[in-house]
């Protein structure tokens, strides 16, 4: 694993509504190495899509970003025109989404949508772009790929979208592949079937991979590193080894205790008490504080900075300091 | 194929109900006898034509014998024109549909970059400008418009004729006319699908390909707006004929329309029917166009 080729440095997306301003991603800092995989976790409303969003500079109004840096390969991205981001976006960084049924255009055929981006990234024409998608479709495991390249999205089973998704995502060999929630809307069975594959295409294609979850089981099974968000901010960061292992931060303890465990039969399940702050009126102090089983005074006075407790690991959290 | 073969089926049906509402809204309305012969006549000649033309028989017999003559094309003569009556319709549709389809074609090339910018720029000055001239449009009333452009353009300005069909000059103000409410219709349905589908996840996934955002507007977006657009537009066909009459009567343009409405006027029953009939096919025939059309689009969709 080499050194890391995008950092994004103290980066702020705020999203300015009618009520007041959210700041979906406040202050976040994280780099990438090259053939890594790292996962981001956290419940819905953490900032950890609007991190991926802002990445790929895809933040529609009323959403923004406000201050800070996306540094890939040297650049900042922030500043990219418009014409240099489209030939980052579906060539260097591509992006699959959560649900492969509306993500793809229902009226546009599979090998037409995934020509797309070969077309415009690598001036290829028509026909060379075919033998590509055939190709890719093959890479990801669909049969019949010459078939499935005049398919409409809406004739494929769930599983086999995501593939399509993959292999469209995969076309322009990207540096980064960002997969937000790659599997939240798949079959168990399929869900492994689609890890499995992943895991397999960034071998080959040597791609890191930066990748959005809520799911603690699929970290364990894909990532080299986990970053932790709550609140629009990372409250820890480490190896997914330390992660599971010797977790510091109380809610990241909160997110492992409330995953069931097989060998563990439990009459009832574990969960976070309390609900998230209201993003439009975050507290003083810990984001955190009102749902943590450790919380102190200090805790809800002052905010909390990232502290690496030992090289790797970083965590938000007065216990910590 | 199978299906619309059955869909051609059905339209038997809605045409049998058609012309009975037809033929019984002329019935009520009176005797036509009074009005083919002098006035005149004696009472004998009177009885003697309403013998000779059936009109004693009872209600249901005439009917029969009516629309045993319909499904043969005959819809009886036109004693204004002195011709068949369907004759004379068939000869006046070029113009009505040489209206309609200019209105169509003004609408469409105002509505498509209007509704698209309006709805890729939700807000702005444009689509506050747009959205504010589409209500505009469509709450004018045709008759009241086409008498404004006479006025501007052809009595003021004198470039342009106040009436009747013959070159193409004569063809821009009716069609202008007609057209506008159809643009305001088109406008509003092109922006709000084009705001709804831009939403879409499969745009997102677009953008995310790198591709130009023309692309991604013109090709992803607008390609699904077609499907309601050109559905609801051929739906729509009845509004632009009822368009029509009016204009046609204002512009005093051959069609169908004033056709009609002299019909009317005259109590000519024949062609009154007549135009009915084949205005109502139309319109059957375009709902079936729509649904083939919506077919052939949206590919979730089989024809069969």
């Amino acid at each position: 694993m080499g050194e890391s080729f995008i950092q994004l440095k103290n980066l702020k997306t705020y999203f300015h509504t009618e009520e007041g301003t959210v700041p979906a991603v406040d202050d976040v800092s994280l780099s990438i190495k090259k053939g890594e995989t790292l996962a981001i976790v956290g419940e819905s409303g953490s900032g950890k899509s609007v991190t991926s969003l802002s990445l790929m500079r895809l933040i529609e109004p009323p959403g923004r970003i406000e201050s800070g840096e996306i540094l890939f390969e040297g650049h900042n991205l922030v500043d990219y025109s418009k014409k240099k981001m489209r030939a980052v976006r579906g060539n260097k960084i591509a992006m699959i989404f959560q649900e492969p049924l509306t993500s793809l255009n229902p009226v546009f055929t599979v090998g037409n949508q995934i020509s797309e981006s070969i077309i415009e990234h690598q001036n290829k024409s028509k026909k060379e772009a075919k033998q590509l998608v055939i190709e890719m479709l093959t890479k990801v495991g669909i049969p019949r790929p010459e078939k499935v390249f005049h398919s409409y999205p809406h004739a494929l089973s769930g599983g086999m979208r995501q593939r399509v998704m993959i292999a469209m995502a995969l076309s322009c060999n990207p540096e980064l592949l960002i997969a937000d929630e790659p599997t939240t809307a798949l079959d168990v069975t399929i869900q492994a079937q689609i890890l499995t594959l992943m895991k397999e295409l960034i071998r080959e294609f040597e791609t890191s991979i930066l990748l959005i979850t809520h799911d603690l089981g699929v970290v364990a099974e894909m990532a080299d590193r986990v970053i932790v968000m709550y609140g629009g901010q990372i409250v820890e960061e480490t190896d997914v080894y330390t992660l599971f292992k010797h977790p510091k931060h109380p809610y990241t303890k909160g997110l492992l205790a409330s995953t069931p465990k097989v060998h563990e039969l439990k009459e009832e399940l574990i969960s976070i008490s309390g609900t998230v702050p209201n993003p439009l009126d975050y507290p003083i102090g810990c984001r955190f504080a009102d749902r943590c089983e450790s919380v102190m005074e200090t805790c809800r006075t002052v905010h909390p900075e990232l502290k690496e407790i030992k090289p790797g690991h970083t965590v938000r959290c007065w216990l910590h300091e | 194929m199978n299906y619309i073969v059955r869909r051609m089926l059905q339209i038997i049906p809605v045409l049998l109900i058609i012309s009975f509402i037809v033929f019984t809204l002329v019935f009520i309305a009176g005797d036509p006898v009074a009005l083919m012969l002098p006035d005149d006549a004696t009472l004998e000649e009177i009885e003697q034509l309403r013998e000779s033309i059936g009109l004693n028989e009872p209600f249901y017999v005439q009917y029969g014998s009516y629309v045993f003559r319909v499904v043969q094309g005959d819809f009886g003569e036109s004693f204004r024109y002195g011709q068949d009556a369907l004759s004379v319709v068939w000869e006046r549709l070029p113009a009505t549909f040489e209206l309609a389809i200019a209105a169509i074609i003004i609408a469409i090339m105002v509505a498509i970059p209007f509704g698209i910018w309006s709805a890729t720029k939700q807000n702005s000055s444009i689509d506050l400008i747009a959205t504010g001239a589409a209500v505009v449009g469509k709450a004018m009333p045709n008759f009241w418009l086409g008498i404004m452009l006479i006025l501007f353009f052809s009595v003021t300005l004198g470039v342009l004729p106040v009436s009747g069909r013959g070159s193409f000059a004569h063809l821009i103000l009716p069609a202008i006319t007609l057209g506008t409410g159809i643009a305001a219709e088109m406008t509003r349905l092109i922006r709000s699908s084009m705001l709804e589908i831009l939403n879409q996840d499969y745009i997102r996934t677009a953008k995310s390909k790198g591709i130009k955002s023309v692309q991604v507007i013109y090709k992803h977006a607008f390609r699904n707006a077609l499907i309601p657009f050109v559905t609801i537009t051929a739906l729509q066909t009845s509004t632009l004929i009822g368009g029509a009459l009016i204009t046609e009567t204002v512009f005093a343009w051959p069609g169908i329309g004033q056709l009609l409405i002299q019909a009317v006027n005259t109590r000519d029953m024949a062609i009154v029917q007549a135009c009915v009939m084949i205005i109502a096919a139309i319109v059957i025939l375009m709902n079936l166009l729509a649904d083939i059309i919506y077919r052939i689009l949206d590919p979730r969709i089989k024809l069969d």
